[in-house]
């Protein structure tokens, strides 16, 4: 079915300020925004038993990887690479554009070791270097500066380390300079690389799913699985982008960010926090709840957030969170925590412009606590104009975007 | 209010600060208080015991007055970030030992920040982000917090920011130092 497009002149503004000209993912379902959308279409979630290194002692053996061992700075410069060419962006567009990146605090640890080594860290750094000048930087700060250097991007980075939030909230606050005329272009990027320090640890706080599946507001849902990922987007100004004939790929028409004020880890039952980070994004939208057409949800599979999501979206979006089409895509390219907004965002831009909407896999039966119209079995073809991308996070976190094509 | 006015808040226009806690004040702070669920590392216990020595200061007691802890933001700034904690998960990891679930819910920021969220009730936006250090890390790092502060607020998510840094000893001779800040729009008179 097709959803109906509501009428532009019922918007708040006339033309979004914030458009987005070149995006770039890479995923367990390879490099490439085809590779993305094919794989994500193809609705199969791509886990599979880790190989990367070794995994006997852990409870749950299963993520959704890219094959060999790749390197962060690699995919990092390659999707920053292609975003920034799909733009259009000059080497002096580029080093007039600064960097927002989104990773873990210690992206050194976050380097892949060989399977079944036992040996000291080697720093991602000294491991991917072509510029011998390059000294070695330390923290997810350095890593980013060095990120910025080689990327050919201006200095001083902004770097995000705010768990499974990072990568929406450098979104957020990257359409927010831009809006306040801070900046009038960014690249926002992102990437995690499946690690065995991070699933040690996931696997120890027994938030992994057991089964093997991730299954978001489906009864009989286990937990999460991580995956890869690493994604760059251009943002800019509408100005900016018409005044070099930029081919307009999507627009950030709202965003939100809002704490739950709650918990260490654990979210709000009722919702509160992410339903304020929705009502802030729709705000800015100048959006009634109607006018958005599709929802790729947080869903991270587990228990208890997935419950709080759907009152969320139930408190945010009164009747027509019932009626809105929904899809978890962690579902099929697994939790990629720092970066997963940011491959989540590219992956609704993708497939909203294909007319196909990604499927919500692994649901087994409704959850009565998540009465949510939740896409399963195959894509659903329609062409929303809006959608909501959400993430919420460790500490109460989320954030919600809303982003037109 | 606090009274420290030696604020280098000025180095964000439009922003004023409101209350300031530092760690260490004295040469009495020798450790920061344990701080229960977080294990091994100083880093959570050095954010969590600036932001109570701001909010203190600021509010006496916790809660926050609720009108404006709901729309006050989380900003935790650091170049170290949680080195203890990442490098004892990364031995663990390479000598194959099991992982106390606790490491778990630590090894990100936003777990600490959520704490002081929750205990004061603050209701805004959570960021944790991580500049890249010079040889004094505790001013780029209050820079940086400041500035997402500012950013925060001009954009209307929130009305004021508890920006906390904090900063691990990264030798044998270094001490841990923290500094929480409670700031909000110079625009707003009371």
């Amino acid at each position: 079915m097709t959803e109906a497009r509501p009428a532009a002149a019922t918007r708040r503004h006339d033309r979004p300020q914030v458009v987005l000209t070149g995006l770039s993912a890479v995923s367990a379902y390879g490099r490439g925004n085809q590779a993305l959308l094919d794989g994500v279409l193809a609705g199969r979630p791509a886990f599979a038993p880790v190989t990367r290194f070794d995994v006997e002692d852990r409870r749950v053996r299963v993520g959704a990887l890219l094959p060999g061992d790749p390197s962060l700075v690699d995919e990092l410069l390659s999707v920053v690479d292609e975003a920034c060419a799909q733009a259009g962006l000059s080497t002096a567009d580029r080093a007039a554009t600064r960097l927002l990146l989104a990773v873990h605090g210690d992206p050194d640890g976050s380097r892949p070791r060989a399977a079944g080594a036992a040996t000291p860290r080697v720093p991602a750094m000294r491991r991917a270097p072509d510029d011998a000048a390059w000294q070695a930087p330390s923290g997810a700060g350095g890593f980013a500066a060095m990120v910025a250097a080689k990327a050919g991007l201006a200095m001083r980075p902004r770097t995000y380390t705010s768990a499974c939030v990072a990568a929406s909230t450098a979104v957020a606050d990257a359409a927010a300079m831009i809006t306040a005329g801070d900046a009038e272009r960014l690249v926002v990027a992102a990437g995690y690389l499946v690690d065995p320090d991070q699933f040690a640890l996931f696997d120890a706080g027994r938030a992994l799913a057991a089964d093997g599946a991730v299954r978001p507001f489906s009864a009989g849902r286990k937990g999460l699985l991580l995956g890869d990922g690493v994604a760059a987007v251009v943002l800019e100004s509408d100005r900016a982008a018409r005044a070099r004939k930029a081919e307009v790929l999507a627009a950030v028409h709202g965003w939100g960010r809002a704490g739950d004020g709650y918990h260490v880890v654990q979210p709000r039952p009722d919702g509160a926090g992410l339903a304020r980070a929705i009502g802030a994004a729709l705000d800015r939208a100048g959006f009634a709840p109607a006018e958005i057409g599709y929802v790729n949800a947080h869903g991270s599979g587990s228990a208890a957030s997935d419950a709080g999501e759907a009152a969320a979206l139930h408190r945010a979006l009164g009747g027509h969170a019932a009626r809105v089409p929904i899809s978890s895509t962690k579902s099929l390219h697994g939790q990629a925590l720092e970066a997963s907004p940011l491959l989540e965002l590219v992956t609704t831009v993708l497939t909203m412009r294909a007319g196909l909407l990604p499927v919500n896999a692994g649901f087994l039966e409704p959850d009565p606590g998540c009465e949510l119209r939740l896409i399963t079995g195959e894509p659903l073809a329609a062409r929303p104009a809006y959608a909501l991308s959400l993430n919420a996070a460790f500490g109460g976190a989320n954030t919600a975007l809303v982003i037109g094509v | 209010m606090s009274s420290r006015t030696t604020s280098p808040t000025h180095a964000v226009p439009g922003l004023v600060e409101l209350a300031r806690g530092s760690w260490p004040e004295s040469p009495a702070d020798a450790e920061p208080p344990q701080l229960a669920g977080f294990v091994l590392s100083s880093f959570s216990p050095l954010v969590a015991e600036a932001a109570r020595r701001c909010l203190t200061a600021a509010y006496g007691q916790p809660p926050a007055d609720p009108a404006r802890g709901a729309r006050t933001a989380v900003i935790i700034s650091s170049c170290s970030g949680d080195a203890t904690t990442a490098a004892a998960v990364a031995r663990a990891v390479a000598a194959g030992q099991r992982l106390g679930p606790l490491l778990f819910f630590q090894a990100v920021p936003n777990a600490v920040a959520g704490y002081v969220a929750a205990r004061w009730e603050l209701g805004g936006p959570v960021v944790s982000l991580s500049p890249d250090g010079g040889a004094d890390p505790v001013p780029e790092s209050l820079a940086e917090g400041l500035s997402a502060a500012s950013l925060l607020i001009r954009d209307g998510d929130a009305d004021e920011a508890l920006v906390i840094v904090a900063e691990q000893a990264t030798d044998d001779g270094g001490r841990d130092r923290a500094l929480a800040v409670l700031v909000r729009s110079s625009d707003i008179t009371e």
